[in-house]
């Protein structure tokens, strides 16, 4: 081997489990975005039919779903798999985010509560779609960040900004919702969109 | 006078093991025998090589049913690669 060549297989290597990396983290964009689609869609649906804003309680479901299904393709991926800093920050990135998202949430239902039914408290919850939608983007983008790839940047900055413009701009209540299926739509395109780059 | 280069990671597959497991915490067998592209023989008996230099660790274990095989870079390792990689770029200077 010559000394260009084996930094040829030195650089292929490390480019290789890079893009590793990022086609596991497509596969992950990519069942959330339509999960959080299709979450979003039936509580729309359902609070538009019903007039109940309770329906955002199926947001708790979510995770019920998503995370048996998260862990069923981790399971799939073990057998072939690595491990390092890169992987560990973009998983906690997200899960600071779950823990964020679903605390302000809950202290929201919480003390609305005090002044309001039940039902009017989760109501008033969603006035936190535009802080849920701009931590959202924030996520994906700093996601974005650690993994160098400017698609997910790009979608993290449109799904956090574009949001939050989308929340000033659409109805007060079950409107709200299209802007997670917006966030979801854009998580799916950025999956499929990963998945291409790093085949 | 350029730097000798090390014989032990001057092989194409051993230098391929060792690249993969300077960007990664660790990896299992089936990992490197995929980015590799070697056969599970060829790639075991140069994972012993690196494994007696002390340049990486091999932890055997079981994950459920599945026997598996994780590898990781020591210390040494990293330096040797680090080295390795420098007087590299002597020779292309």
């Amino acid at each position: 081997m010559t000394a260009h060549e084996s930094l040829q297989l030195i650089s292929e290597m490390l480019n290789n489990s890079r893009k590793d990396i990022l086609r596991s983290n497509a596969k992950y964009y990519m069942i959330w975005g339509v999960l959080l689609t299709c979450f979003s869609l039936a509580i729309y649906i359902l609070w538009k039919t019903t007039g109940q804003a309770y329906w955002n309680l199926l947001w708790f479901a979510m995770p019920l779903v998503g995370f048996p299904m998260d862990k069923w393709i981790g399971k799939r991926e073990e057998a072939v798999r690595s491990e390092n800093v890169i992987s560990r920050i973009t998983r906690g990135i997200w899960l600071t985010f779950c823990i964020f998202s679903c605390s302000v949430a809950i202290f929201n239902i919480l003390f609305s509560v005090v002044n309001t039914s039940p039902i009017g408290a989760i109501a008033v919850g969603t006035s936190l779609s535009g802080q849920i939608i701009l931590l959202f983007g924030m996520a994906e983008a700093i996601t974005g960040v650690a993994l160098k790839n400017w698609t997910i940047k790009i979608a993290g900055v449109v799904t956090g900004i574009g949001g939050l413009a989308l929340y000033y701009g659409i109805g007060l209540y079950e409107e709200q919702m299209l802007l997670f299926t917006f966030a979801g739509l854009v998580l799916f395109i950025t999956g499929i969109l990963v998945k291409r780059q790093n085949r | 006078m350029f730097p000798k280069l090390d014989p032990l990671l001057h092989s194409e597959l051993r230098l391929a093991v060792m690249s993969i497991l300077a960007g990664v915490d660790e990896a299992d067998f089936t990992y490197l025998k995929k980015q590799t592209g070697a056969t599970s023989g060829n790639l075991s008996v140069q994972i012993d090589k690196l494994t007696a230099a002390g340049y990486i660790t091999v932890e055997k274990g079981f994950k459920g049913k599945m026997p598996r095989t994780t590898c990781r870079i020591t210390e040494a390792g990293q330096e040797a690669f680090g080295n390795y990689v420098e007087s590299l770029k002597e020779y292309l200077k």
